[in-house]
């Protein structure tokens, strides 16, 4: 080879090799073998899953019971409790949230027994790290109606990269249910309709800021074509349905969770009603 | 084969050649952090679309390639990216000859527009074969040893008849 070449590549391989570099590799290959790093455990969605299953109501008999009048307490969001630690270069806060004030004891204890889960693992990866991870827990409420509710949970994991996940609930305060996405919807069209619409806005935003990247061309590793039935969401405080994606799902990783609000003329026609989405 | 084999089989690549790969991922960014970020992005990338893989023999390139991929959206975010179409090629090529010290030639390699300097690197630091290239570059071979050829002219650096025939 050429002397130049020589020279170059002496020093390209003369890089040194940080030591993190065995054990980013090691941990990042074998997710499921140790803590749950990067998602939640498939115990809690579990738990989801199921308490969703069992609580959810009919969107025909969601609309004629609203029109029932019961005097109710009220229904609202608290902080149940907040951890806050940090040691050997590690730092918790996470705080869970809880619902109170739901007549419908059962949704409201599974709720909120899940979200404590959730901080309880959260808390035992905190006691179980070998050092240099920041975990960050919040809640938001994104919309807050008297008969609707939405909260977000937002959790941070950083460990030489950071990770958040955006995970959502949405209660029909009146009704006592968890609103699911389907149940906003007469059939299944909504997939296509929604994810189509998702498509171009970020076709668009592509086009009109060339340091965003969305994962939707062919050629793309594994891109982006359809929502999944149960994709997160939320309800905006204008009252508009907002597809939320994690980190990773459908963007390289510096673009963070992100999230597409779907003007309502594309789903009209496919709503249940206008309940919940206007 | 089969899916569990695959996932070994990328798990025992990554790790015979996560220094490789680290390398790679740092003649980009010229930082060991935002380096270390890439591998461990590239790393969760693939194990998430592991199942698309279609020849299991080029799992090592297709790694490869989302590693490039991973440091060039990395650049891209950051605008630290340079590339230049053919006409400022000719351009730059056009400058009269120089006897570069090695810290000039070492910035003349981190100058050059990036699908260039990503083929050299490929070819000459990482050796690997014109085909593995093409496939991590999406190009055909021709493609690639054209780039190589300029990319080369750009540094001024001259091949003689023996090395082009190594090629």
């Amino acid at each position: 080879m050429n002397e130049h070449l020589k020279r170059l590549k002496k020093e390209y391989k003369d890089v040194p090799i940080p030591v993190e570099l065995d054990k980013i590799v090691a941990s990042t290959l074998k997710p499921e073998k140790r803590k749950p790093r990067f998602v939640w455990s498939a115990t809690a969605a579990a738990a989801a899953i199921l308490f969703t299953a069992t609580v959810n109501l009919s969107p025909a008999a969601a609309e004629s019971m609203s029109k029932i009048p019961i005097v109710k307490e009220i229904v609202e969001v608290i902080t149940f409790n907040e951890i806050k630690e940090e040691n050997n270069h590690s730092s918790i806060d996470v705080k869970t949230p809880a619902i109170s004030g739901l007549e419908n004891k059962t949704l409201e204890d599974n709720l909120n027994q899940s979200y404590i889960d959730q901080s309880q693992k959260l808390y035992e990866e905190f006691t179980n790290s070998e050092g240099h991870l920041a975990i960050e827990s919040d809640y938001k409420v994104m919309i807050e109606t008297p008969e609707l509710l939405s909260i977000q949970l937002s959790t941070f994991k950083a460990q030489a990269s950071g990770y958040t996940e955006n995970q959502y609930i949405t209660i029909d305060k009146e009704n006592e249910a968890l609103v699911t996405l389907q149940s906003l919807f007469n059939n299944n069209q909504y997939l296509t309709a929604i994810s189509e619409n998702i498509k171009a806005q970020m076709t668009q935003q592509m086009e009109a800021d060339d340091s965003k990247i969305y994962w939707i061309a062919e050629d793309d590793m594994d891109p982006f074509t359809k929502i999944t039935a149960d994709q997160s969401f939320y309800i905006s405080k204008d009252r508009k349905l907002v597809i939320s994606f994690n980190e990773y799902e459908v963007a390289p990783g510096y673009m963070g969770a992100v999230e597409f609000e779907i003007p309502t003329d594309v789903i009209e026609s496919l709503l249940v009603g206008d309940r919940y989405v206007k | 084969m089969k899916k569990n084999d695959v996932h070994a089989r990328f798990v025992t690549i990554v790790n015979d050649h996560k220094e490789d790969f680290y390398r790679l991922a740092y003649s980009y960014v010229k930082n060991q952090e935002d380096a270390l970020d890439i591998v461990q992005d590239s790393i969760k990338k693939a194990l998430m679309s592991i199942d698309t893989i279609q020849n299991p023999h080029a799992i090592k390139s297709w790694f490869y390639k989302i590693v490039v991929r991973t440091a060039l959206d990395f650049l891209r975010k950051h605008k630290r990216l340079t590339v230049a179409d053919d006409g400022v090629i000719e351009f730059l090529s056009n400058g009269k000859e120089d006897d570069y010290e090695n810290f000039d030639l070492q910035q003349a390699l981190e100058d050059l527009p990036v699908q260039y300097k990503t083929v050299i690197t490929l070819r000459y630091f990482e050796d690997l074969k014109m085909e593995e290239i093409a496939e991590i570059v999406d190009e055909n071979i021709s493609t690639v040893k054209t780039r190589i050829y300029r990319g080369l002219k750009l540094l001024r650096i001259t091949l003689t008849e023996e090395n082009k025939a190594h090629e």
